[in-house]
């Protein structure tokens, strides 16, 4: 199994240093401004009680320039969670699908290697690339915070960047598992991953305002998280362990799936 | 006392496969026992179900009846275990193109250890063909030799191989048959597949046709070269004796200009090349053995 998980890392190296560099840039331009704002909170939390309700919540708060709203607004709620989101989903859809399609899975499993491993050993790698990447963000942003006079706690903050690293490997293991079915999955995995993603971002953070979308949203991930909890001191642990589980459980039903059916090449 | 000690390497029963319901069988009832030690040539027409039962073999798909075992493992259920014995080529090469082909074996090496570590160098040496560099830099015909390696550095029990003398060079053809041999010759058993009975005449012991998706004829080579229609295209310096060879036991000439004969033999050659050394002969040029041809006969003669 050592030998796929290393080379699956050094496959996405590149990626990596990319997604890293990016994530970094965007929380450093984010955080940076955070100085000049934060002087002028008061007044900007006064002009945007003024917007519609509906276009607050897009942003994910109604408080947008305290610390916890501004970190939570511009760095928690949507940004970061979408990147890493889409980097798992990227993940997910072509770790195993993409040595599929290539027929390169062919040389993999003509070694005593069972499709079982194969996909731990798949599902292992791409976790720790978002891990990677998920650390290099949370360390920028506890650097920035701490440069630019954020006063949250350190703890607060990563355990608020675990929570948006678990809700993208949520994400991600949809599409390991749609990817999984073979040929049809294999294409549809990131659309239909991304399609829920961003849609149950849409719903959840419309639901305030759009009454009737309060019921629907309640199934989908995004209504349960909350990064400004987090931020706020309250680790809501139950809600990261059930992202993760559900994460765990699609990797399961990706290997039954994946376990007993006809490899298809492209 | 070696005859009863010698057991099969390779048993298919009954072993079919429909890809989907209603689909015609891609594969139908294949029954082959192959001994170890052996050399199984496995030919057959582009779609007649080669690859189909190689990949089944291989458990990359799941046989829809029937079973097959490699030394008594099935290959379904064991497929692990099966696998640490087999060294597989694939038909088309599918590979990293950014590895090098140093990387690209040493990764394969950590998934199945060799037995001697050595093994891959001088593979490598003997198929003259580097490790230091892309795979997707490499000429098709290096990469080929790359994926033989890669099936041949375990120096595995079995060996199953998907045509695995595509886009070799013709010197490199019998670098690679000299392998089989040595292969066989430490024990080790062969299955692979072809389109080109010369070239299973070289190294197998044993051909099955495969048509259809049904085994037509097994045979082994000796019984086989007896039988087959081999096809030469002789030139002469003076006009082509052609009555002479019209007159020839199993001998056909099928076309002829006055200095050359395309000439159709089938069985022992020896009264045609008796009579050509005594004719001004410019060039001979043998034709590759038509398989379709032979499998038409094999097909008409289960029809019967």
């Amino acid at each position: 199994m050592r030998p796929i998980i290393g080379w699956t890392l050094r496959q996405k190296r590149l990626s990596m240093i990319w997604w890293s560099v990016g994530l970094v840039a965007f929380i450093s331009l984010e955080m940076s401004v955070y100085p000049t704002i934060k002087d002028q909170s008061n007044n900007l939390n006064n002009l945007i009680k003024n917007l519609p309700s509906t276009v607050k919540s897009l942003f994910g708060a109604q408080d947008l320039f305290s610390p916890v709203g501004y970190v939570n607004s511009h760095i928690f709620y949507l940004l970061i969670p979408l990147m890493l989101a889409i980097l798992a989903i990227g993940l997910g859809g072509t770790l195993i699908a993409k040595e599929e399609s290539d027929s390169t899975i062919e040389l993999l499993l003509s070694r005593p290697v069972s499709r079982g491993r194969l996909l731990v050993a798949k599902a292992l790698g791409g976790l720790m690339v978002l891990a990677i990447v998920s650390v290099v963000a949370t360390a920028a942003i506890v650097v920035w915070g701490k440069a630019a006079g954020l006063e949250i706690p350190i703890p607060r903050l990563a355990f608020a960047s675990l929570e948006q690293a678990v809700l993208a490997t949520l994400f991600g293991a949809l599409a390991f598992a749609i990817a999984a079915t073979g040929r049809w999955g294999r294409r549809a995995s990131v659309g239909v991953a991304s399609l829920i993603g961003l849609g149950s971002y849409i719903i959840a953070s419309l639901e305030s305002s759009v009454r009737w979308l309060s019921w629907p949203a309640k199934l989908l991930p995004y209504h349960y998280y909350n990064p400004p909890a987090a931020l706020n001191g309250s680790y809501q642990w139950k809600v990261t362990g059930v992202f993760a589980a559900m994460s765990l459980a699609l990797i399961v039903v990706s290997y039954f799936i994946f376990r007993d059916r006809d490899l298809s090449g492209s | 006392m070696f005859a009863t000690s010698v057991k099969p390497a390779i048993e298919t029963f009954g072993l079919s496969k429909q890809y989907a319901k209603g689909d015609k069988f891609a594969l139908r009832k294949l029954n082959i026992t192959i001994m170890s030690g052996e050399v199984y040539g496995f030919l057959g027409p582009n779609g007649a179900g080669k690859s189909t039962t190689i990949r089944l073999l291989m458990n990359f798909i799941q046989p829809s009846e029937g079973h097959a075992q490699i030394h008594g493992l099935n290959v379904v259920s064991d497929s692990v275990e099966a696998k640490k014995i087999v060294g597989y080529l694939a038909g088309e090469f599918a590979y990293y193109p950014r590895m090098t082909g140093g990387q690209f074996l040493a990764y394969l090496s950590e998934l199945q250890p060799p037995k001697h570590k050595s093994q891959m160098d001088r593979l490598a040496r003997l198929f003259d063909v580097p490790l230091n560099r892309r795979l997707s830099d490499l000429s098709k015909g290096n990469r080929q030799k790359i994926a033989v390696i890669q099936a041949l550095m375990a120096e595995p029990d079995v060996l199953i191989l998907d045509e695995p003398t595509s886009g070799l060079d013709p010197l490199m053809q019998e670098v690679f048959y000299d392998q089989i041999r040595q292969s066989k010759k430490r024990g080790a058993t062969v299955f692979f597949s072809s389109h080109d009975l010369s070239e299973v005449q070289k190294i197998c012991d044993r051909v099955g046709f495969i048509r259809g998706g049904e085994l037509i004829a097994e045979q082994t080579i000796g019984q086989l070269s007896k039988s087959a229609v081999q096809t030469y295209h002789i030139s002469f310096a003076t006009d082509a004796p052609l009555a002479a060879l019209r007159r020839l036991k199993g001998v056909k000439v099928s076309g002829n200009t006055p200095q050359h004969a395309t000439v159709k033999v089938r069985g022992d050659l020896r009264p045609l090349f008796s009579l050509l050394s005594k004719c001004p002969v410019n060039a001979i040029d043998r034709q590759d053995i038509e398989l379709e041809e032979e499998f038409l006969r094999y097909y008409q003669r289960g029809a019967k």
